[in-house]
């Protein structure tokens, strides 16, 4: 590991000399490294792989700050961190833009969902076709009676999240409800 | 990931030699200078306080002064690291403005309570604020100019201890130019709005400073 971590720093100071092969492999070492890092955060892989182009061009912007004096994972992390956060700014601003007030739909909704005919269980086949997470997070809060706040507990997510996963299923079992 | 492949391809070709930025201390001594030949010349054209020898008889005087300095050199420092994007690893720097200035409203505690009876408040008041804010503008400058060519990752944090270099920068020059023993006036319409211009940096920052 400390010989990696050392590599990594040699890459950088011959890359900062214009030395062209070892920036090559400090590139594609990079991306390697911060590639699990972003997956984790995100949920796409085309997301992931749009970010990692993005920090790849940003470390190529910003190489003349590292002097391969100190650690360069910590740096390199840094990069990524802050472009990670911006990405998710713009992401969850531009959900937040096209989100819709439960004030603006409330005279859409059915009249009396206490009078539906639709329970979980007669549609339980279609919820099992619904991504494994959001059929989960359905089955805990309308078949096994959980609140938000209690899968969120279970789970490890946030309450929000779950809310959100929640209303995402909504609207997708809606669409293949109404067809 | 053929994408990925791409870019690292097109990046490695452009790779030529590149000058690594100099160490921090170094940039911030830079800046420290630009700042002493900033307030050394312009003392020359406006004049020094006439009671000055007096003044630094006073200990609260003296002991403001060099807090002032200190807040400079530190706000020079936390600058000078904020423009690296792993704040070259020494994370301790950014918190030292932040240690100076609490020390300093100690400072300017005693100081205040030292100066009884209070000395008269002078004529004016505003115009004190206005004046660190014009002497202010070529240092701010500077400074967002030469930090504008590094990669900060703490944009926000990095405007603002830019700002209080600058405002820094007026507070003591006002302070060594004006002619004014009240402690109350200082507070109000020299520090005040120097810590104030500190957190308008915060947007400043943000704005000037993303790349």
């Amino acid at each position: 590991m400390a010989e990696k971590t050392e590599n990594f720093e040699t890459l950088m100071k011959l890359s900062l000399d214009g030395d062209t092969r070892a920036y090559t492999i400090l590139l594609q070492e990079t991306a390697r490294f911060l590639r699990p890092f972003l997956a984790k955060r995100l949920n796409s892989s085309v997301e992931v792989d749009d970010l990692l182009q993005e920090i790849l061009l940003s470390i190529h912007k910003a190489r003349h700050t590292y002097d391969g004096n100190r650690p360069y994972k910590p740096w390199a992390y840094a990069i990524a961190k802050f472009r990670l956060q911006d990405h998710l700014r713009v992401y969850y601003a531009d959900h937040l833009r096209h989100a819709v007030e439960l004030s603006e739909v409330e005279n859409d909704l059915q009249e009396s969902v206490t009078k539906t005919d639709i329970t979980y269980e007669s549609i339980s086949g279609e919820v099992q076709k619904l991504p494994a997470k959001q059929a989960a997070i359905l089955q805990m809060m309308h078949q096994e009676g959980y609140t938000a706040k209690e899968v969120a507990e279970k789970t490890g997510m946030k309450e929000s999240a779950v809310k959100v996963a929640a209303h995402r299923a909504y609207k997708a079992l809606r669409k293949k409800l109404e067809r | 990931m053929g994408n990925i492949e791409e870019l690292v391809e097109a990046l490695a070709q452009d790779a030529t030699k590149v000058q690594p930025a100099p160490h921090p201390f170094r940039l911030s001594l830079r800046w420290l200078a630009g700042a002493t030949a900033y307030i050394v010349l312009s003392l020359v054209i406006s004049g020094l306080r006439p009671d000055l020898m007096a003044k630094f008889h006073e200990p609260w005087f003296v002991a403001e002064i060099i807090c002032l300095v200190g807040i400079l050199a530190a706000s020079s420092s936390g600058a000078a690291v904020l423009v690296f994007p792993d704040l070259h690893q020494m994370r301790r720097v950014v918190f030292a403005p932040a240690v100076l200035l609490a020390l300093f409203v100690v400072i300017i505690f005693f100081s205040w309570h030292a100066d009884s009876p209070p000395a008269p408040l002078p004529q004016h008041s505003y115009q004190c604020t206005i004046s660190i804010a014009l002497f202010s503008i070529l240092p701010a400058a500077w400074i967002f100019y030469s930090m504008r060519k590094f990669a900060s990752t703490h944009c926000h944090l990095a405007g603002s201890i830019a700002l209080l270099y600058a405002f820094s920068i007026g507070a003591l020059w006002l302070r060594l130019h004006e002619q004014n023993d009240s402690v109350m006036h200082v507070i109000q319409w020299h520090y005040i709005p120097m810590v104030g211009f500190g957190i308008i940096g915060l947007w400043v920052g943000k704005v000037l400073l993303k790349w």
